[in-house]
């Protein structure tokens, strides 16, 4: 069928899009593998150039803006990456990647998939089952796949429509492009299959003016003191929202992805230590040991192109309110360690966070890791939210209880987000708990203990009153969901 | 209505119908489920958005909005902006070129199609909170935003009228809606609602909504001299916008194009022409380069206006056996002065259903606000929550089951405008979808079937949207090698309209699909209709249904000269299209390829433009499209939290051109419906008219994970007054989702809300 792809207007589109608005001051470049081919960065360009405006200056139009937030993933790319010792295609939101962070790096974009001509087996399926409309997310959606499509130990059943979960489409209603996702069977044995049995990239130390990588913590901290306005980024997905929507200047970006200290992931009979660059997927893959609500957490907590950037440091750091990471590492009794000029420093976590948006981060230190006691207590996460996932907490709790004889409680951990200046503890009503028997009356005392400790405020995610009484009823739904498993 | 208005639908009425379109019995291509033709384009990223362009020494321009509601700017400080890097100029309205007003969308002619009729940046008054007060151009999109935060505004401020519930006691009754009389009273309805023995009333509400299509509004402009004006325009209407651009700048239309290739959803958000191409277009001028404006998904939220907040009131009266007595349906909207558009709420109401008597009336409060607009079903989306919804609460007070009350009320003629169907078949919908669904296993009683912690509910709502057809042109260009090209100046935003056109002209044509072209997107080609309202599709059909007799006719012409031809004698009216020519239906054999025609009378081509008649079926018949929605909600009874669970959509909506696009188009409206049933809402301070959630982290369109299952049945019974049989399908997915739910959630938990969004608070 003949189709008249309507490029009709006779204007003179001669050059790639606008040129790149970065000044080529540095005669040291950056480079970075983008689409098989290395591609050359100023090294002093402005740190807060976004990947996704790189790639569309360059005429590579695939990627999209939407939101500039990381929100509606029509911006999605590939990034080669290491997953627990494999290598893996990540697809990340370009909108929220300085273009530094790029360097040394792999990235693939749409354009890439059917550069032989043919469409790539993702895209095919996408024609096939209708699952674009008006295309403007048609490649997020596609990239967002194409990264399922190979995932390694996928089998060559279909993909999971939930790698989608970081794309939103305004037109189709999903189900085609779900459908589009379960018509997949495995990845062909192609070069994008043999780029998978070399290894990534490492992350390689960058130092500039704008924007420096250290190798060690120990460059780290000497930057962190050095310079005043250096500001620690990991994976930029706060960040980049910052730049992006509220114009925010970062003179000094310090990114602390390439420090092996922040990147370890520990477990001895002890303790489990999580580096605090880990990006959740990360952790996700290297926690074997997880418990369940682990996962369900994960799911709640970010979409997975957020979580292929998203750090828990950033996310603790941070110091959110409404966070979903600390309630429920604070149920877990967790802590962080922190490194300075002075040495290493060890903070339970329900005492790092000391007011809105302020933590016992002294100037010039850095969260190295969390960690969490052994054994790993059960544990539960409830995040309340209008919208099932991409959408901040109503409210998010999470409870641990351990249980001695005769249904003693033993220890206790109710832990919150959303209710206060900080996520926290309702350590009152943990202390009514333990040694009381669980049931039906010292959960109500329990109620009746968080009504006085919390301090929620009404906003349009829900008023302080829902607030409280989702936080109190909360608690009664974890004591009737134990009471129906006890039974 | 103007005695010209009434005369001319008189005689619409003693005109005899047209023939059913033959083409309905012998269709090929039509209804097929094809794949979309630009499918290939949009998975590689080759499909060229407007942002996408790139005319050489090209700048950018970035908007300053302000931060009241209402007054004057006092002082601009645009010093620190000019002087930041890379800027060329920072317009604001002591240097912003003199331009005429824009009009208001004329609903008589429909040519312009102005949002908001406030003059463009000509003076220091502000009339919204977001109001553009200044554009800096620079040479780069980076350069300029950074300059554009730079600029420093003092206002003097007044007291705006920015709050809803402050001001409602100001609702005024509007001179029309859209065209049609803001009331109408058929006997005494609150008499009968009085003395009717089962009552319902009640008030609906509704919040603020926008559209938040992916791709934000974007625009490029350059001129060529001081007189010709090219434009790249996300629009959903090429040729309003040039219609509009023209007006705007006194030019002639001749010397404006404005192209819209491809465009990233509008959902009628992009059909208002907004100030973001007035100002890309007047930078251009003022700078003598081309220019591009791409909005941030901030600007998008204040410059261009979404759907009013609402609140209705329905009441009912009826009789125990369900017959209504009394249907009346008030609604108030916002609209400023400067939007004039009362939402059109009451329009479902005044078509569906049967009453002793009715009363409808529409009210509006003008706020200090951004222009409000036509969004994805203006009006029947809104209007369907509160009808559908007081239905629902009759059929509980009746015992009945909802399905049993829409046989009991439906009528034989529309109700106000007194005339015939053409073509309803909403309880056929109804039926068919309730087999499909197995709604006969729903239990009347609320509360009565839980699965955990979840409480289950079903619910249903009637769709209803008009079929809508405007007048419009298309040319036909058929090539020696018999081929052809169908052009008109149409919008593609992804309905599938490129597909739909092609698998009709080539059944018109009598051609494989493969030999036919169709070209669209620039006000150059042949007038088309916007791409809203539903219109487009059964627009562009009749059009070129028209052209292609034209074409025919002028090629039987030029076959008949030869003395020899199988085609000798032959009437127009004795001829069938089909295997790449033209053939007598009374004896297959003979005839004609268009090939040997073109060959014989020595052409290279022959090219034909043809318009379609004045819509006056639209006054003889009520026309719509209808549809019933079922679904399956659960509601936590811990947490409130409500989750669709399964859904089903039975649609009559005349022949179904494409069921693959079709069935999308119908998924998204239903999708779209679901957020404004539970996740979707515009936040404006009550105090300053600020919008406050500016992004789509804080205005929740449904994800991936929200939907559910959606199963869409058509009834395919095609509409005797259409080309085809078909009717425009856009709207029509989104109207009664919400009621749909709220019934459901009605039916799960025994809680009835009347206020939109459904959120977990409303249901603890």
């Amino acid at each position: 069928m003949l189709y008249t792809c309507p490029n009709r207007p006779k204007c003179h589109v001669s050059r790639p899009l606008n040129a790149m608005p970065i000044s080529i001051s540095d005669p040291a470049t950056l480079v970075f593998q983008l689409n098989g081919e290395a591609v050359s960065i100023p090294a002093s360009c402005s740190p807060q150039t976004t990947l996704l405006d790189f790639l569309r200056a360059r005429g590579l139009t695939g990627a999209k803006e939407g939101c500039a937030e990381g929100e509606c993933g029509a911006c999605t790319v590939v990034m080669v990456r290491d997953l627990d010792g494999r290598t893996v295609y990540r697809p990340v939101n370009s909108c929220l990647m300085f273009l530094p962070m790029a360097a040394g790096q792999e990235v693939y974009t749409v354009e890439a998939l059917a550069a032989s001509g043919s469409l790539h087996p993702v895209q095919q399926s996408m024609v096939d089952h209708g699952g674009s409309q008006c295309g403007y997310c048609t490649p997020g959606f596609v990239m967002s796949l194409f990264a399922e499509h190979y995932r390694p130990g996928r089998g060559d059943g279909a993909c999971d429509p939930h790698s989608m979960g970081g794309n939103l489409c305004r037109c189709t209603g999903y189900r085609p492009i779900r459908d589009a996702a379960l018509a997949l069977t495995a990845a062909p044995p192609d070069a994008f299959s043999r780029r998978l049995d070399a290894p990534a990239p490492p992350i390689t130390a960058i130092a500039s003016a704008h924007f420096s990588r250290p190798a060690t913590l120990d460059d780290c901290l000497a930057i962190l003191a050095r310079d005043p306005d250096a500001r620690i980024v990991s994976g930029g997905t706060d960040l980049g929202v910052e730049s992006n929507l509220l114009g925010r200047a970062f003179p000094h970006l310090v990114s602390v992805e390439a420090i092996p200290d922040l990147r370890i992931f520990h477990e001895t009979a002890r303790e489990i230590e999580i580096g605090a660059a880990l990006t959740l997927s990360e952790i996700e893959a290297a926690w074997k040991t997880a418990p369940a609500a682990f996962t369900e957490w994960l799911d709640l907590f970010a979409s997975p192109l957020i979580r292929n950037r998203a750090t828990l440091g950033g996310n603790l750091a941070t110091a959110s309110p409404i966070g979903d990471g600390a309630p429920f590492l604070l149920a877990l009794d967790a802590a962080v360690r922190i490194a300075g000029a002075s040495g290493t420093r060890t903070v339970p976590l329900h005492e790092f966070f000391l007011d809105y948006r302020k933590t016992a981060l002294a100037r010039a230190e850095i969260l190295v890791s969390i960690v969490i006691p052994k054994p790993v207590p059960p544990i539960v996460f409830y995040k309340v939210a209008k919208r099932r996932l991409d959408d901040i907490s109503t409210i998010a709790a999470a409870f641990s209880i351990t249980l001695g004889a005769a249904s003693r409680v033993t220890a206790a951990r109710l832990a919150y987000g959303g209710v206060a200046p900080v996520p926290l503890r309702c350590i009152q009503a943990e202390d009514i708990l333990t040694g009381s028997t669980w049931n039906r009356r010292a959960v109500q005392q329990a109620c009746a203990a968080i009504a006085a400790t919390l301090r929620p405020i009404s906003d349009h995610r829900g008023s302080a009153e829902y607030r409280l009484a989702l936080a109190q009823s909360l608690l009664e739904k974890f004591f009737y969901e134990c009471s129906e498993a006890a039974e | 209505m103007s005695i010209m208005q009434t005369l001319v639908q008189t005689a619409a009425r003693f005109k005899p119908d047209a023939d059913p379109d033959p083409l309905i019995a012998s269709k090929k291509y039509v209804g097929r489920a094809l794949d979309r033709v630009d499918g290939r384009l949009k998975v590689t990223g080759g499909a060229r958005f407007t942002a996408e362009y790139a005319p050489d020494d090209m700048v950018y321009a970035a908007p300053v909005f302000s931060t009241i509601a209402k007054g004057k700017v006092r002082r601009l400080d645009t010093a620190a902006a000019e002087s930041s890097p890379g800027v060329i100029a920072v317009i604001t309205p002591k240097n912003m070129p003199r331009l005429v007003t824009p009009s208001l969308t004329d609903f008589a002619k429909l040519d312009k199609i102005a949002a908001s009729n406030l003059p463009v940046l000509q003076d220091d008054s502000v009339h919204w909170n977001g109001q553009v007060i200044a554009v800096v151009i620079a040479e780069t999109h980076e350069q300029a935003q950074e300059a554009a935060a730079r600029v420093r505004a003092d206002y003097d401020a007044d007291e705006g009228m920015v709050s809803f519930e402050r001001n409602k006691d100001k609702a005024i009754m509007p001179k029309d809606v859209l065209g049609e009389p803001p009331e109408i009273k058929i006997g005494d309805a609150e008499k009968n609602l009085k003395s009717a023995p089962v009552q319902v009333d009640a008030t609906y509400r509704s919040p603020y909504y926008n559209h938040s299509a992916i791709e934000p509004h974007a625009t490029i402009a350059y001129w060529e001299g001081d007189d010709r004006l090219y434009v790249f325009d996300s629009t959903q209407w090429v040729e309003g916008y040039r219609n509009s651009l023209a007006h705007v700048f006194a030019l002639n239309r001749e010397n404006i194009r404005v192209m819209a290739p491809f465009v990233g959803g509008g959902f009628g958000g992009k059909a208002g022409f907004w100030w973001n191409t007035i100002l890309c277009a007047a930078a251009a001028k003022m700078v003598g380069r081309p220019v591009k404006l791409a909005l941030s998904r901030e600007g998008v939220f204040r410059i261009v206006g979404g759907r009013t907040v609402a609140e209705q009131r329905v009441a009912l009266g009826a009789t125990r056996e369900g017959k209504l007595t009394a249907l009346i349906h008030t609604g108030l909207t916002v609209t400023p002065d400067h939007a004039r558009y009362a939402e059109q709420c009451t329009f479902p109401t005044r078509h569906l259903y049967a009453t002793e008597a009715l009363h409808v009336a529409q009210y509006v409060v003008n706020l200090d606000m951004v222009a409000n607009t036509w969004m994805r079903a203006p009006g029947e989306s809104i209007g369907t929550f509160a009808v559908e919804s007081a239905l629902d609460e009759l059929a509980v007070e009746l015992r009945m089951d909802p399905i049993e009350l829409r046989r009991k009320v439906e009528p034989a003629r529309d109700p106000t405008k007194d005339t015939e169907f053409s073509s309803r078949n909403l309880i056929e919908a109804y039926e068919r979808g309730a087999a499909e669904f197995n709604w006969s296993s729903r239990n009347l009683q609320p509360r009565s079937r839980r699965d955990g912690a979840w409480l289950v509910g079903h619910g249903v709502a009637t769709a209803y949207y008009p079929a809508l057809r405007f007048p419009g042109g298309a040319r036909v260009r058929l090539e020696a090698d018999g081929t052809a090209i169908v052009q008109a100046a149409a919008n593609e935003m992804g309905m599938g309209v490129a597909t739909g056109q092609l698998q009709h002209a080539a059944d018109r044509l009598g051609l494989p699909l493969h030999c036919v072209e169709f070209d669209y997107g620039d006000s150059h080609l042949p007038t088309s209709p916007m791409a809203g309202g539903s219109c487009q599709t059964l627009s562009i059909l009749a059009a070129t249904r028209a052209t292609v007799e034209k074409l025919h006719r002028e090629l039987l012409k030029l076959e008949q000269k030869d003395s020899a031809s199988p085609l000798k004698g032959a009437k127009y009216e004795d001829l069938v299209a089909r295997d790449n020519g033209l053939f007598l239906a009374s004896e297959p054999s003979r005839g004609v390829s268009y090939v040997e025609i073109l060959r014989k009378a020595g052409k290279p081509y022959l090219e034909v433009e043809g318009v379609s008649s004045a819509p006056m079926e639209m006054m003889k018949y009520s026309m719509a499209s209808y549809g019933a929605q079922f679904c399956e909600v659960r509601v936590n009874e811990t947490t409130g939290e409500v989750r669709v669970a399964r859904w089903l959509g039975s649609f009559d909506c005349g022949t179904v051109l494409n069921p693959k696009t079709a069935m999308s188009q119908l998924r998204g409206g239903i999708v779209m419906g679901i957020g404004m049933a539970l996740t979707e809402e515009m936040l404006v301070d009550g105090r300053s008219g600020r919008i406050m959630n500016r992004s789509l982290a804080g205005y929740h369109v449904p994800v991936n994970l929200d939907v559910p299952r959606i199963d869409v049945l058509f009834n395919d019974i095609p509409d005797p007054q259409t080309a085809l049989g078909a009717h425009g399908i856009g709207e029509i997915g989104i109207t009664g989702v919400a009621a749909a739910i709220a019934n459901a959630v009605y039916n799960a938990t025994g809680k009835r809300v009347r206020d939109l969004p459904i959120t977990l608070d409303k249901l603890l």
